[in-house]
């Protein structure tokens, strides 16, 4: 293949990634990435030179595609997860303000803010990890929980892991392995393999965390910046596993630095101080 | 011209111009560009071409079906609807009538003292 034939590929590929990104059915992203792919082979042209950025074109064909979106998702349901009046200290230093956040079944809750302004911590406590100084979280349902960083363990290999977790749930061995394995899968990782946890990539890991966290389908689910270390293609997939938990009626609470999902999820929590409203 | 008016006219005009070519015949993207330049139009990018046709397709003013090329690739094809038919005639009325009112007031201000 020329060197041009293959960048078109990879633009191709990443306009694929773009559309799904905009929700549209795999059928509806096939025939525009198809239609761009024969108009690139007819015209001889480059294809950031014939459509833009791959970010750009897909967002014009949503724009042109507005009412051909997936359908509106399921009514949300019950409460899930229910925090009221969280608030932590660490020696003299307020980390949380007092802090609410309900999220029902079939919802997506972004927790925002500058870093330090006490995310991590007010996930740790909506997970159990961490006694507010005041305040109550009830959690209805199964939890899980990814971490930022840490979670594994050095010397164990990933089945290992996921025999761990699937222990602490109720699973046999066998059931515990085919489902990390299942999960693994979906973030295209191969999680078979006899490589130590210490081995593992930082992304990998990361990986390895977000299985763990979501093995056995929890009702609940508490995702810390889960996907660092991600390459972008890995990233835009979290985000689709992310509405599709949604639609099958989780509550979930990613903590994120990034805006650009923030137009899509339910409610944001800016615990920046001074800001911290919760917009629906 | 100056290239951003005439960017700017063109993007006003665009689907109508297509909804022309298509009614003489059905096509496909590529060709309908090539079309377009020939007509003098100058050339349209497929970012800008595409998502008008895609466009005309949501409204119902085209249907499109994919066929196999003869030696090459599969192409979308689109032709005109009924309704994108009674569109055509419509629209190049209404522009008939705007273009002739523009025409009409530069004359006026190129020919008066």
């Amino acid at each position: 293949m020329t060197e041009r034939g293959m960048s078109d590929q990879r633009w191709l590929h990443a306009l694929g990634q773009e559309l799904a990104r905009h929700r549209f059915t795999p059928d509806v992203t096939h025939h525009v990435v198809a239609e761009a792919a024969a108009h690139l082979r007819d015209s001889g042209q480059p294809a950031l030179r014939a459509f833009g950025t791959p970010e750009g074109y897909a967002a014009a064909v949503a724009e042109s595609l507005a009412s051909q979106r997936r359908q509106p998702r399921r009514p949300r349901g019950r409460v899930r997860l229910r925090a009221s009046q969280i608030t932590k200290r660490y020696g003299r230093r307020t980390v949380l303000k007092p802090t609410d956040l309900t999220v029902h079944a079939g919802e997506v809750a972004a927790v925002v803010g500058a870093n330090g302004c006490g995310k991590s911590t007010f996930l740790r406590i909506c997970a159990g990890l961490l006694s507010p100084d005041s305040g109550e979280v009830l959690v209805d349902g199964l939890l899980g929980y990814c971490p930022q960083e840490g979670g594994t363990y050095d010397f164990l290999l990933p089945e290992e892991h996921f025999v761990l977790v699937g222990a602490g749930r109720g699973f046999d061995r066998g059931r515990s392995r085919q489902l990390g394995r299942g999960g693994a899968a979906t973030l295209h990782w191969d999680a078979a393999g006899d490589v130590q946890a210490r081995h593992l990539s930082g992304g990998t890991r990361q990986k390895l965390n977000l299985v763990m966290a979501t093995l056995g389908d929890p009702d609940v689910l508490l995702l810390d910046e889960p996907y660092q270390g991600f390459d972008r293609g890995t990233y835009l997939d979290f985000w689709q596993h992310v509405w599709r938990w949604r639609d099958e009626g989780r509550a979930i609470v990613v903590v994120t630095h990034l805006l650009n999902q923030l137009d899509q999820v339910d409610h944001v929590l800016d615990l920046t101080p001074g800001a911290r409203e919760v917009a629906a | 011209m100056d290239q951003e008016r005439r960017g700017q006219w063109l993007r006003g005009v665009l689907d109508v111009c297509v909804l022309a070519l298509l009614a003489r015949r059905e096509s496909y993207g590529y060709e309908l560009a090539q079309a377009l330049d020939r007509a003098g139009l100058g050339q349209i990018q497929g970012g800008t071409l595409y998502p008008v046709l895609l466009r005309l397709q949501r409204t119902g003013l085209v249907a499109a079906h994919w066929r196999d090329g003869e030696a090459g690739p599969a192409r979308k094809y689109y032709r005109l609807t009924p309704s994108g038919e009674e569109a055509v005639r419509r629209l190049s009325t209404d522009w008939r009538s705007f273009a002739g009112r523009v025409d009409a007031l530069l004359m006026e201000e190129v020919t008066s003292p």
